[in-house]
C-alpha cells in the first residue's frame, strides 16, 4: 500500500472514532444502561398486563393468584406438565392460564404481550438458579 | 389419589382413617370429651372473593367455591353451634358482589357472624356491608368462651380519606395484593381502646377467641400479611390464659404461638396464595411452626381451597381443615408443648413432597 | 469341526433365549402406547394359571341360576362389556344400577368398580358372585364345591397352585381370574400409531383437530391422561362430573346423613350400591364417607371407548357425542340445568363449537385397538 493511501486510511479512521462510531465489539456502560431501559420498558408492560382484567373475559388478573409473579417457577421450564400430557415451555403454561382461569383466548407464542409477561415473570424471579424439569 | 400402587394394607388403612374423628366431621365414632357440655364446634368459611363480571354474571370459579363450602358445612354432624365468615366476601366491595355473596351465605342452616375484609371495605368503607352483616367489630359470649370480631384491615387515615380521588380507585389500589401503592393493615387506636374496655370485663381464666381478617402478626409486609399494631393488640391479649386468634386473608395454612396466644389461619374458598418464601426478591417471615398446605394443582379449581370447622376443647381451638381433593388436615393445640401442631405432619420426618414450596 | 461350532451356536442361542425370559413367565407383551405393566408379587403370571382363569371367567355354574358368569357382563365379543345394556343384567335378568366397565386394560387401574371399593382385581372378583342382582350366591361355598369336585378343575388347581382339592380356597379362584384379566391389554390404536408410532397419517385431519380440542379447550387430558411416551387415558382418580347426582341434588344432604346413620359396613356397601339407585348416586362417598368424594366416580379409560356404549356409571349417556355435550354444558346433560354443589373443580362449560364437538368425537373413535374395531 502506498504511503499516501495509508495516511488517508488512518485519517479516516480517526475521524470516525472521534465522531463516536464504535466498532462491533465495543460498548460502553452508557449503552448498557440504555439497553436496560429498553428492556425494563417491556418488563413494565408485563407488570401492567399482570394486573390487567383485559387479558381474559371474566375480569380475573394474573396477579390475583400470582402476586409478584410468585409460584410461576419459570426456572423449571421446559418441564413435563402432567396435566397437559407432555413437556411444555413456560409460554404454553401462560396460555393455559389465559384459557382457563381467565376464560380468555391463548396468545400467539411470539405475541408482544406474551413476551412482556414472560419478561416480567423472569424479572421477578431473577437470581434463581435454573432447575429445568423440576416438578 | 396418588399414582403409587395401592397395597391392600394401605387401602384398608385409608378406609379406616376415614372413620377417625380427628379429620372427618361425619364420623361413626363419637368424639369423647372430658366434660361434653364445655365442648362445641363452629365452622369457618372465608375469602370467597365473589367477583362481578357484568349483569348477572359472576366469576364462576369463586362462586363454586363458596357454594360447595356452604353445602358441605350444612352436612356437618355433629352440627356446629354457629358459622363465621372470615372476610373478603366480595372482590371489589360492590353491591352486586355483596348481595350475591350474601345470598349464597343465606343457604347456611346456622346462625353466622361476619368479619370485615379489605375487599369488602374500601369501596364504601363498609357502609353497605353493615346493612347486611351488622357492626364492624363487637364481641359476644358463648358457652363460657368470649368471642371478639375485629376489623383489622383499616389503615392510615390519610391513605383512606385523602390519597385517592375516587372510592373506586381506592378499592382497586387495595385490591392488588402486591401493589406498592397499598398501605399496611391495622386495628387502629379507636378499636384498641374499645378492645381494652371490652376485655376489662373478662376474667383471665375465660377463653378468648379473636376473629380477624389480617394476621395480628407481622409476616410479610409486601403482601399485607401484616398488622401494623400487632404488638399492641397482642399486649392487650396477654393477661389471659387461653387466647386464640383466627385470621383469614392469607389463603393458606399457617399457625403460630406467640406467648399465650395461638394463631390459626384459615383457607380461602376462592383460590390459594403462594407462601411468602416463594417470592425470591424479598425477605419474608413465615412462622417456623407451620407445616405448609399441599401445593396447588391449578387444573383442579378447588385444589388448595377449602373451609374449616373448629373444636373448642377446654378453651383452645383445634382447627380441622376440609380440603378439596386433598387429605384433610388438623392443627390442634397441644397442651404438652403449649402450641398448635399438625396432628399428622408436625415432626420433620413426617413431611411429604407436596408440602415443599419454592 | 464346523458342525460342532454350528451346534454350539444353536445351543448358545437357546440358552440366551431362555435366560432372558423370567422363570415361568407368561407376561403379555406391552402394545404400542401403553406403559410397562407390573404384576403383583403374590400372583405371578403363568400360562396354566391364565388358562384356568379363562375357564373360571366363563363358568356359568358359579351363579344361583346356573346361567351367569363373569363373561355375561364382560363379553369378549363386546370389548368385555355388555354393550348396549345401560346397566348390567344378572340372574333372572335382574338389573343393578351401574354400567359394566370393560376388563380391557384394567390391569393398569389402581382401584376397581366405579367407586373404587376394591383395591385389586383379586378382591374385585369376589363380589359379583355374592351380589343378589349379579350371580346371586349367598356365599362362595358353591364355587368351592364345584372346583373341588370337578375333575378338570382339580387337575388344573393342582398344576397351578400345587394344591389338593380340599385345600383349594376362593383366593386361588380369584387369583386365577385376575391373572386371566391381566392378559387383556390393548393399545396400537390409530391414535397410538400417530402419536407414538410416528405414522403421520394414522389420524384423519378431523381427528387431529379433535386431539387439539382434547388437550386444550376440551380439558379432557386433565383426567383422561395422555403422556409423552404412553397414554392410559385415566388418572385413576375420582371425580363428580354431574352424572346421576343431579337427579338427587336436592336431597343429597339427607341421603348422605341417612346412609351414615344406617352404619352400613363395607361388605354391605357392595350390595347397597347395586340395589339402591339413590345410594349408588352417592358414588365414592358411600365407600370413603368423605365430603370430597360426594357423587364421585372413577375416571374411565377411553381406550376402545367407541366399542363400549352406553356411557357413564349409570349408562345414561347413549353416544360419545352425548358425553361430549354433557361436558361442554359444564356437568349437566340438559344445557342450563342447575349444576350440583359437589361438582369436581375441573368441570366447567367448555364453549365448544359444533365443529369442535364433531372433531372431538371423531378423535375418541381413534382410540379403538384393532382387535376391538367396531364393525
Amino acid at each position: 500500500m502506498s504511503k499516501s493511501l495509508k495516511c488517508l486510511i488512518i485519517t479516516l479512521v480517526s475521524v470516525m472514532i472521534s465522531a463516536g462510531v464504535a466498532f462491533a465489539d465495543e460498548f460502553t456502560q452508557k449503552d448498557v444502561d440504555h439497553w436496560q431501559k429498553e428492556y425494563m420498558s417491556v418488563v413494565e408492560k408485563g407488570r401492567s398486563l399482570w394486573g390487567s382484567p383485559e387479558l381474559g373475559t371474566n375480569g380475573v388478573a394474573c396477579g390475583q393468584c400470582h402476586p409478584n409473579a410468585a409460584n410461576t417457577h419459570p426456572e423449571t421450564y421446559p418441564k413435563f406438565q402432567k396435566q397437559l400430557g407432555g413437556v411444555i415451555p413456560l409460554r404454553q403454561m401462560i396460555n393455559w392460564c389465559l384459557l382457563n382461569p381467565l376464560e380468555g383466548q391463548p396468545l400467539e407464542l411470539d405475541d408482544p404481550r406474551m413476551v412482556a409477561m414472560e419478561a416480567y415473570i423472569m424479572y421477578e424471579r431473577r437470581g434463581t438458579p435454573l432447575a429445568p424439569g423440576q416438578h | 389419589m396418588k399414582s403409587r400402587p395401592i397395597t391392600r394394607r394401605s387401602f384398608l388403612k385409608g378406609m379406616g382413617a376415614a372413620t377417625v374423628a380427628a379429620t372427618l366431621p361425619m364420623s361413626l365414632v363419637e368424639v369423647a370429651f372430658a366434660d361434653s357440655s364445655e365442648n362445641f364446634t363452629f365452622a369457618y368459611i372465608s375469602d370467597s372473593h365473589i367477583q362481578h363480571i357484568k349483569g348477572s354474571k359472576f366469576v364462576r370459579n369463586w362462586d363454586r367455591g363458596l357454594i360447595r363450602s356452604v353445602a358441605e358445612t350444612n352436612m356437618l354432624r355433629p352440627k356446629p353451634d354457629f358459622v363465621v365468615f372470615g372476610g373478603d366476601l366480595a372482590q371489589l366491595g360492590t353491591k352486586p358482589e355483596l348481595d350475591h355473596g350474601a345470598e349464597m351465605l343465606s343457604k347456611l342452616n346456622y346462625k353466622y357472624y361476619c368479619v370485615m375484609g379489605e375487599h369488602d371495605y374500601y369501596l364504601d368503607l363498609g357502609e353497605y356491608w353493615s346493612t347486611l352483616f351488622g357492626p364492624h367489630y363487637y364481641s359476644w359470649d358463648h358457652k363460657g368462651v368470649h368471642f371478639i370480631i375485629l376489623n383489622s384491615i383499616l389503615t392510615h387515615d390519610h391513605w383512606t380519606y385523602d390519597r385517592w380521588p375516587t372510592a373506586k380507585q381506592r378499592m382497586n389500589e387495595m385490591a392488588g395484593l402486591d401493589n406498592p401503592n397499598g398501605s399496611p393493615f391495622m386495628v387502629g387506636a379507636k378499636q384498641r381502646q374499645w378492645l381494652k374496655k371490652d376485655l376489662a370485663k373478662i376474667e383471665k381464666e375465660t377463653p378468648v377467641v379473636v376473629f380477624s381478617h389480617s394476621p395480628i402478626q407481622k409476616i410479610y409486609k409486601g403482601w399485607n400479611f401484616w398488622t401494623d399494631d400487632a404488638e399492641e393488640v397482642q399486649a392487650l391479649l396477654r393477661p389471659f390464659d387461653a387466647v386464640t386468634v383466627v385470621y383469614g386473608h392469607v389463603h393458606q395454612i399457617q399457625y403460630n404461638q406467640i406467648g399465650n396466644i395461638s394463631f390459626n389461619a384459615v383457607m380461602a374458598t376462592a383460590w390459594p396464595w403462594p407462601y411468602p418464601q416463594s417470592y425470591s426478591q424479598a425477605a419474608t417471615y413465615l412462622p417456623k411452626l407451620t407445616v405448609p398446605m399441599n401445593r396447588a394443582d391449578p387444573f383442579f379449581e378447588r385444589d388448595a381451597t377449602g373451609w374449616q370447622f373448629m373444636d373448642i376443647k377446654t378453651g383452645r381451638v383445634d382447627l380441622n381443615y376440609n380440603l378439596y381433593s386433598n387429605a384433610n388436615r388438623t392443627v390442634a393445640y397441644n397442651p404438652k408443648t403449649g402450641r398448635p401442631e399438625d396432628v399428622s405432619y408436625q415432626s420433620p420426618d413426617k413431611r411429604i413432597s407436596p408440602q415443599t414450596h419454592y | 469341526m464346523k458342525r460342532f461350532n454350528f451346534c454350539l451356536i444353536i445351543a448358545a442361542g437357546w440358552i440366551c433365549l431362555f435366560s432372558s425370559m423370567p422363570a415361568g413367565s407368561a407376561e403379555t407383551q406391552v402394545p404400542l402406547g401403553l406403559p410397562e405393566l407390573t404384576y403383583p408379587e403374590a400372583n405371578p403370571q403363568t400360562q396354566a394359571k391364565i388358562a384356568l382363569g379363562d375357564k373360571l371367567f366363563h363358568d356359568q355354574r358359579f351363579s344361583s341360576t346356573g346361567d351367569v358368569s363373569c363373561a355375561t357382563c364382560h363379553d369378549a365379543g363386546k370389548a368385555f362389556t355388555d354393550a348396549p345394556l345401560k346397566v348390567s343384567e344378572g340372574i333372572h335378568k335382574l338389573t343393578g344400577t351401574r354400567n359394566a366397565p370393560t376388563i380391557v386394560n384394567s390391569a393398569y387401574f389402581t382401584t376397581f368398580f366405579w367407586d373404587g371399593r376394591s383395591p385389586d382385581l383379586e378382591d374385585q372378583a369376589l363380589h359379583p358372585f355374592t351380589n343378589p342382582v349379579e350371580m346371586g350366591l349367598k356365599t362362595h361355598q358353591p364355587i368351592l364345591d364345584i372346583v373341588r369336585t370337578d375333575s378338570q378343575y382339580k387337575k388344573a388347581f393342582k398344576n397351578v397352585f400345587g394344591k389338593n382339592a380340599a385345600s383349594i380356597t376362593i383366593k386361588d379362584v380369584v387369583q386365577a381370574i385376575a391373572s386371566f384379566e391381566r392378559t387383556k391389554i390393548s393399545g396400537n390404536s390409530p391414535f397410538d400409531r400417530w402419536r407414538y408410532g410416528g405414522d403421520a397419517d394414522a389420524l384423519t385431519p378431523r381427528q387431529k383437530r379433535g386431539f387439539d380440542v382434547f388437550v386444550n379447550q376440551g380439558r379432557c387430558v386433565s383426567c383422561h391422561v395422555i403422556e409423552e411416551t404412553q397414554a392410559l387415558f385415566t388418572d385413576n382418580r375420582f371425580h363428580n362430573v354431574g352424572v346421576g347426582i343431579n337427579d338427587i341434588q336436592m336431597v343429597v344432604s339427607r341421603l348422605a346423613n341417612e346412609f351414615l346413620k344406617a352404619k352400613i359396613t363395607m361388605s354391605e356397601v357392595d350390595i347397597r350400591v347395586l340395589t339402591d339407585q339413590r345410594t349408588s348416586e352417592l358414588g365414592r362417598f358411600a365407600v370413603t364417607r368423605k365430603f370430597d368424594d360426594m357423587g364421585s366416580f372413577k375416571t374411565s379409560t377411553l381406550r376402545n371407548i367407541a366399542a363400549t356404549a352406553p356411557y357413564m356409571h349409570d349408562g345414561s349417556l347413549k353416544t360419545l357425542r352425548d358425553v361430549v355435550k354433557h361436558y361442554n354444558n359444564g356437568g349437566v346433560t340438559i344445557k342450563d340445568d342447575p349444576v350440583n354443589d359437589f361438582l369436581s373443580g375441573g368441570i366447567r362449560p367448555l364453549n365448544l363449537t359444533d365443529r369442535q364437538i364433531d372433531d372431538l368425537t371423531a378423535f375418541l373413535e381413534s382410540l379403538t385397538s384393532p382387535e376391538f374395531a367396531v364393525k
